[in-house]
């Protein structure tokens, strides 16, 4: 993957996609093969290890605590900068500028946020450490696309920052339009990969063989 | 709440029951000092099953080896009672630090499997190694203070379950403890957030295991007989059953738990063993009508309480 980019990766159900993303996270270890970040194997390492190294991880569904607030959850995401004080400050200042939604409902529990709310907290929370990876995991599912729309528009944002972003989604036509480069996978394996030029050509194809599974 | 006022609270505690002993007869002093043994043991297994989620069930097991450590010190090599009660909580917490590895990554159900077959197995080897621990046949102790009568050790349990719940509130309001809660809720989120969970779900499990090695090492050497019953499963029942009772979760329900129950036991004592059966009937009923517990339910009458007055003070000013 190139530095400041977004890679895709699509297929259908049990094709592996979440299980690369828990892998590279640390969550389940490789079999075989290497996982490099910048240059250096990251295979093996526990999770926190990983977030260490500078890697976010948006998981399906929201990681969050719903019985704390959002401010505390956010608190929480910075986590691993225990004393650095006051770039906690600076950068949940800047939350509050980037997810005004969020600022409005700083007090509130993170249980009582809607499920476009909970997402984006769950995105705030994760920038909290300013990772240069960030994995995500399907971000649109089981929300309204108006929502949809603005989450992309987020992780578009968190692109041009710098951040290098590893997308796993099941919306194939929205995946192809916000990533750089793509993989479709299947039972584990990459059965098709290119630029997203040639991917957005291919789509008809894609979806048929997605859907069927052929 | 700042450490210095926890402090003076437990200070206060300490001070509202120290009389109690002298208004008491032996017997019912003793009673007092199972139950603060038992607030030591409840507090320990609230702190790993209740904070930090993970359910183990081999509590009581490690009372055991504190008490079995120091009396087998103390009577082969002659060292100081104190000496070996600390063998015994080095010797508890090392065990802890061995089985929290083997064991914690396992899930709920299988953690408690695999704590109970450690429990178990601990339990036939000193029953079987009976030259060497005389197993059923019981193995007698040396005496802390060189008497059986109650009043010096009621101050001394006092004093260390006083401690103990000091320490463990202090820990629990600590960092640590937001680690802990994190685990509990989603240990996949306070992954996420960069814990180390299993690094912590350890430190847990060590620092339950060795607060179970102070209690049984101290009241080994106040009852003067160990023998492998205690470390039977209904033991670790009696403990889940207080903590349940006085309010899983929360900081005072296995203080008010452990006395409750083990007291409720002492006055039921003609009942035998149908007491479990009535044990098991109290624990679904908070589970199923009020899993807050005996503290919940405190807590909530108190809010009850200022509400009306609340209300009152509403009415009168109309």
């Amino acid at each position: 993957m190139e530095r400041g980019t977004v890679t895709g990766i699509i297929g259908p159900n049990g094709a592996g996609k979440s299980t690369l993303l828990r892998t590279v996270f640390g969550f389940l270890r490789p079999r075989r093969g290497r996982i490099l970040l910048d240059g250096g194997e990251i295979q093996g390492l526990a999770p926190h290890a990983v977030k260490r190294r500078g890697v976010g991880y948006v998981t399906q569904g929201a990681n969050i605590f719903p019985q704390l607030t959002v401010e505390e959850n956010l608190h929480l995401g910075a986590w691993i900068l225990k004393r650095e004080r006051r770039r906690v400050g600076e950068l949940l200042e800047r939350a509050w500028t980037a997810f005004p939604h969020l600022a409005a409902r700083r007090r509130a529990r993170a249980t009582t946020l809607s499920g476009g709310e909970a997402k984006m907290l769950s995105l705030a929370k994760e920038a909290m450490t300013e990772p240069a990876l960030l994995l995500v995991d399907e971000p649109s599912a089981g929300l309204a696309p108006r929502i949809t729309d603005q989450i992309y528009v987020r992780l578009l944002e968190a692109r041009d920052r710098g951040v290098t972003i590893l997308l796993v989604d099941q919306n194939i036509a929205k995946a192809v339009e916000v990533s750089d480069y793509l993989y479709l996978i299947e039972r584990g394996r990459v059965r098709r990969e290119g630029p997203r030029e040639t991917f957005a050509s291919e789509m008809r194809a894609i979806i048929r063989d997605s859907l069927l599974g052929a | 709440m700042t450490f210095a006022r926890r402090l003076g609270w437990t200070v206060c505690g300490g001070v509202a029951v120290a009389w109690l002993p002298w208004v008491s007869s032996e017997y019912h002093t003793h009673v007092l000092i199972v139950s603060l043994y038992y607030v030591i043991l409840a507090i320990g297994w609230n702190l790993l099953a209740g904070y930090a989620g993970q359910f183990s069930l081999a509590h009581h097991t490690f009372a055991g080896i504190g008490a079995y450590t120091s009396a087998l010190l103390v009577l082969h090599t002659g060292v100081p009672i104190v000496v070996g009660i600390a063998a015994g909580v080095v010797l508890a917490a090392a065990l802890g630090y061995v089985l929290g590895t083997l064991c914690l990554r396992m899930r709920a159900i299988y953690l408690a499997l695999a704590t109970w077959a450690f429990a178990e197995s601990v339990r036939l080897l000193i029953q079987v190694e009976y030259q060497f621990t005389r197993g059923d046949l019981g193995l007698r102790t040396p005496l802390l203070f060189g008497t059986p009568r109650p009043m010096a050790y009621f101050y001394l349990f006092l004093a260390l379950a006083l401690a103990v719940a000091l320490a463990v509130r202090q820990l629990v309001g600590s960092r640590i403890g937001t680690y802990l809660r994190a685990i509990r809720d989603d240990e996949e989120a306070a992954a996420v957030m960069g814990v180390d969970t299993f690094k912590w779900k350890r430190a847990a499990f060590v620092i339950s295991a060795a607060l179970a090695a102070v209690a049984g090492g101290f009241l080994g050497h106040y009852i003067g007989l160990l023998s492998p019953t205690p470390m039977k499963f209904n033991e670790m029942a009696m403990i889940i059953i207080m903590v349940v009772v006085g309010g899983l979760r929360t900081f005072p329900g296995p203080i008010v738990g452990a006395v409750f129950i083990e007291i409720l036991s002492e006055q039921l004592r003609a009942w035998g063993e149908i007491r479990m059966v009535l044990f098991a009937l109290l624990v679904l009923v908070v589970v199923r009508a009020y899993p807050a517990g005996l503290v919940g339910l405190g807590r909530a009458a108190l809010r009850l309480k200022q509400a009306s007055r609340g209300v009152a003070r509403v009415l009168r000013d109309r």
